[in-house]
């Protein structure tokens, strides 16, 4: 009996991309990030044998470890993916080195270098680097002029850094920032990341549109009336306070992966499929987003901030009662935002976009919302025949849905919604991989696609900036309100669409 | 006709100053530069039906190496009118021995080495070495030496980025001289490929002394007797030596398209329970069908009991759990063939489940949708149908090869190794 579980014949069909031989060094290997995603996804890759022979991960922190207690701590943190497969474990193990780096250290710096040689030799890597700044955004300057110092990224074609978000916290850090990373490293060996675009079902969205000619001819001012973009998390702040503290959803979701699917969903089609025309296309249409209201950036803006919530049994605090945030905090854990694009496509077209903590439902997701017929000729079982509705789910269930009318059953006339789906699930059967797995792949090899422009970067937090702006000064303008915890945010938010009569979809 | 990769006619220059003179020439072109970080590439050219039809003066341009859309029709004319296969291959010896016989002089200029696809060049290959050996039998050498730059769309930090050889000789010549002549152009912290651009049958002395060097093999199994064909993929895999094949490259969107069927986690069940395979194909090459057949056998774990001929077909007959699957190959005479040899036309597989007809179903892929009709034939519409067209489109070799130097990590595949494993057991099968 076959398994239901995994495509036998798609076994080892996918294959193509072979990372080149390769050394990746990730700064801050004792942190979070490390073994929750970085380490899984190097160990995914290793196990899809998509990984060459010369290849090598080394990771520096400031913590005194050695080869050995690297290896010993990925080991333990990821416990469950090594005990299902100890063997392949062993062997990817072997690739895993340690080098304690400082990187506001000149000396450990230069030493790393000749560590690097070293790893070259032995694992012949070629002298391909991909340097992982998995750190507090704050060195993210600092530890690029580092690596320059010790001629580490000297090579254009052969080395490359890697920077996480948040790149910047308003329009003037990031252009400084890009202006200090610029200066260290060519704009060809900057990789900023988003995982978000590392995400199947947000690479889907540019073959959704650009592959299937039905699409597209109605994907315009034309035929759509506007299109919402949520993502929601049912979790908390968590032990992030330190750092939510001072970002907030605009910072930590909006500016970056909510306005990255934007960007996707609006782009105009690029002339060829290779990232640089794709993120001049990304990058236009981010230049021509301005929010719905520049001049009362309020009007177009909700915040807010969850109390407390859940039932007697599972009771949730609320965020000024988590540890670590100050009980006066007016830091937002919810954000709506009303957005316009000024091109000949989306003239008119309001784009909503929400993203929030300790909301009802994880998930993300883009609705197109069509324009309704012109004449309505059959009567509908419910009061008006809804709008033609697409919904392309990013996450969880991740595929799409039409929603359409048809003719309900019985002898009248009357039409009734009904949806059409599609599932990734039911379609392929076998999960997507994580973003990180896409996304580390891609920087070893080279292709900067899914990853952010400084100019894509700047545009969006510029597209931000008035908002920003009256946070920072008259915050009383645009005030945070409360939520109940495991609600869909403040009744505040909705008002911001019914004023258009359009509603927030309940997925 | 592909674009020339060099601006200036290579130089030619005697054997012993070739090594020196490249090595001049990146210093004095770019103090900076050593060349492009990629790899070297060997390619043997030999282009003999290409030479036969210019010595015939049946073909009056200049010798390329490539196999243009002027060539194809110019041979297969000839096959047509000698009364020969529709499917013989374009490498055949039955065609070269028509071309013999016929004693015409031409004489054109040999521009082997010098035109490459863009797909290949786009590369940036560091070395693109070409050995064109000629069907003057005196022995003679002669070699010829530039550099060369792609111009892509980024042409940026490009000013320079490989260099050509071209080895020009009769075979024995390049036998004795030119292999030596490759060794010492070797640059050894970059992956060397070879890629025989020929009939396997092709002066197997020469392609032996390549499974002994360090070169990573890409070779053409529709190109070939079978015989040879497997002989060669079963010494590489002894000799643990990185071998690609474009017969069974040019079988992925077949593989792809089959595994396609079963995504669906529901369709799964059907796989359990296949009785009948057939594999329609071109002519009777039959590699690739018996690399699909290999391959399929080998994901659904059924095992090899006994193969025999039958009619012009090839049975072959698996088990799995005591129950059996037959297989078939069948040799179909088309109208218009592919130039390679033994295409897959036609798959079907029939999974009947014991006891229950109505779950009974026939899945077809057609490079054509009228290879899908003859498939259906016999009471097919009776069972549930999946079907699907796989056209077979004509890419170059050229195309494939590059795939193959983007791709490869420098391994033999994995799938490829095992299929090979169980074509090559079915093979001696049917020899014996």
């Amino acid at each position: 009996m076959q398994s239901s579980l995994s495509n036998p014949l798609r076994i080892g069909l996918r294959q193509e991309r072979v990372i080149p031989p390769q050394c990746l060094i990730i700064f801050g290997a004792s942190g979070d990030l490390t073994h929750r995603k970085l380490i899984p996804a190097l160990f995914e890759l290793y196990l899809q044998r998509r990984i060459s022979s010369e290849f090598a991960v080394l990771g520096c922190a400031r913590r005194s470890w050695t080869d050995d207690i690297f290896r010993e701590k990925m080991c333990q943190k990821l416990e469950k993916v090594v005990s299902d497969n100890k063997k392949e474990w062993d062997e990817f193990a072997k690739y895993l080195f340690y080098e304690p780096v400082d990187l506001q250290n000149e000396e450990d710096v230069f030493k790393l270098g000749e560590r690097l040689n070293e790893i070259d030799q032995n694992q012949a890597t070629h002298g391909n680097r991909t340097f992982y700044l998995s750190v507090s955004p704050k060195f993210y300057g600092s530890g690029c002029k580092a690596l320059k110092n010790a001629g580490l990224l000297k090579d254009v074609k052969k080395s490359r850094v890697v920077i996480e978000k948040p790149f910047g916290k308003d329009f003037s850090s990031a252009k400084g920032l890009n202006r200090l990373v610029q200066s260290c490293a060519d704009e060809s060996q900057i990789f900023r990341i988003d995982h978000y675009l590392g995400k199947e079902t947000v690479q889907n969205i540019l073959v959704l549109r650009f592959a299937n000619a039905i699409f597209e001819p109605i994907w315009n001012r034309n035929y759509i009336a506007s299109i919402q973009i949520t993502s929601s998390e049912t979790v908390g702040v968590e032990d992030r306070a330190g750092y939510y503290e001072s970002s907030g959803a605009l910072r930590d979701m909006l500016q970056n992966h909510l306005t990255q699917m934007l960007a996707v969903t609006a782009m105009e089609p690029p002339g060829k499929f290779v990232p640089e025309a794709i993120r001049n296309e990304k990058a236009k249409v981010l230049q021509a987003a301005k929010l719905a209201n520049e001049i009362k950036p309020w009007e177009c803006c909700i915040r807010g901030q969850y109390g407390s919530g859940g039932n007697l049994s599972n009771p949730l605090k609320a965020y000024r009662d988590e540890n670590g945030v100050d009980p006066n905090s007016t830091t937002e854990t919810y954000i709506a935002t009303k957005i316009f694009i000024d091109n000949w496509r989306w003239q008119g077209v309001p784009f909503y976009l929400r993203t929030g903590k300790r909301l009802p439902k994880r998930l993300g997701e883009i609705v197109l919302t069509f324009k309704e017929v012109p004449v309505h000729l059959f009567e509908s079982t419910i009061i008006n025949p809804a709008p033609n509705q697409l919904i392309l789910r990013i996450q969880p269930n991740e595929g799409a849905t039409f929603k359409f009318e048809v003719k309900s059953p019985g002898s009248g006339m009357k039409s009734r919604p009904v949806e059409m789906e599609f599932s990734y699930d039911e379609s392929f059967g076998e999960p997507s991989d994580e973003g990180y797995v896409r996304l580390l792949a891609d920087c070893m090899l080279g292709d900067p696609t899914l990853f952010t422009r400084s100019d894509e970067v700047e545009a969006a937090w510029k597209l931000y900036t008035p908002l920003i702006e009256l946070m920072d000064n008259s915050p009383w303008k645009l005030p945070v309100f409360k939520y109940e915890s495991k609600t869909w945010g403040p009744p505040e938010a909705d008002q911001l669409l019914s004023k258009d009569n359009i509603f927030w979809r309940r997925p | 006709m592909k674009p020339q990769l060099t601006l200036q006619t290579p130089l030619e220059l005697p054997i012993q100053e070739i090594s020196d003179y490249l090595n001049k020439l990146w210093i004095s072109e770019n103090a900076k530069s050593s060349g492009a970080n990629t790899f070297s590439l060997v390619v043997w050219q030999p282009a003999w039906l290409e030479q036969y039809l210019v010595k015939q003066k049946l073909l009056q341009n200049p010798i390329t190496g490539n196999l243009t859309p002027e060539i194809i029709s110019i041979a297969k004319e000839i096959i047509l009118k000698n009364g020969l296969s529709l499917a013989t291959s374009l490498y055949s010896q039955e065609l070269i021995d028509l071309l013999k016989n016929n004693p015409n002089k031409n004489e054109v200029e040999d521009l082997r080495g010098q035109f490459f696809e863009s797909s290949i060049s786009g590369l940036n290959p560091r070395r693109l070495i070409t050995l064109a050996p000629t069907l003057n039998e005196k022995p003679q050498i002669k070699t010829f030496v530039s550099a060369y730059c792609p111009l892509g769309d980024d042409s940026t930090n490009q000013s320079i980025c490989g260099d050509l050889v071209v080895i020009k000789g009769d075979t024995k010549s390049i036998h004795k001289t030119g292999l030596e002549i490759i060794k010492e152009l070797e640059i050894t912290s970059l992956p060397s490929w070879l890629w025989w651009n020929s009939s396997l049958d092709d002066s197997p002395e020469i392609f032996n002394s390549f499974i002994k060097s360090n070169q990573r093999l890409i070779i053409d199994t529709a190109n070939g007797s079978i015989k040879r064909c497997l002989s060669v993929l079963s010494q590489s895999m002894t000799a643990k030596k990185a071998i690609n094949d474009l017969n069974w490259l040019r079988l992925k969107s077949w593989r792809e398209s089959l595994a396609m069927i079963f995504d669906p986690p529901h369709r799964r069940e059907i796989l359990s329970h296949i009785k009948d395979v057939d594999v329609d194909i071109e002519g009777n090459h039959y590699v690739q069908a018996l690399f699909l057949i290999s391959w399929i056998s080998r994901k659904l774990n059924w095992e090899f009991k006994h193969t025999k001929r039958n009619n012009g077909s090839i049975q072959i007959v698996f088990t799995q759990n005591t129950e059996e699957i037959i297989t078939k190959i069948n040799p179909l005479e088309v109208g218009t063939s592919s130039i390679h040899s033994g295409q897959v036309i036609g798959l079907r597989l029939i999974s009947k489940v014991n006891g229950e007809p109505s779950k009974n179903t026939c899945i077809i892929l057609g490079s054509e949708s009228v290879e899908c009709m003859r498939l259906e034939a016999g009471g097919m519409a009776d069972m549930q149908l999946i079907e699907e067209v796989v056209p077979n489109p004509f890419v170059t070799s050229e195309s494939n090869v590059s795939q193959l130097l983007k791709s490869s990590r420098g391994n033999t595949s994995p799938l490829f190794e095992e299929t090979i494993e169980i074509a090559s057991c079915i093979f001696e099968g049917l020899t014996q």
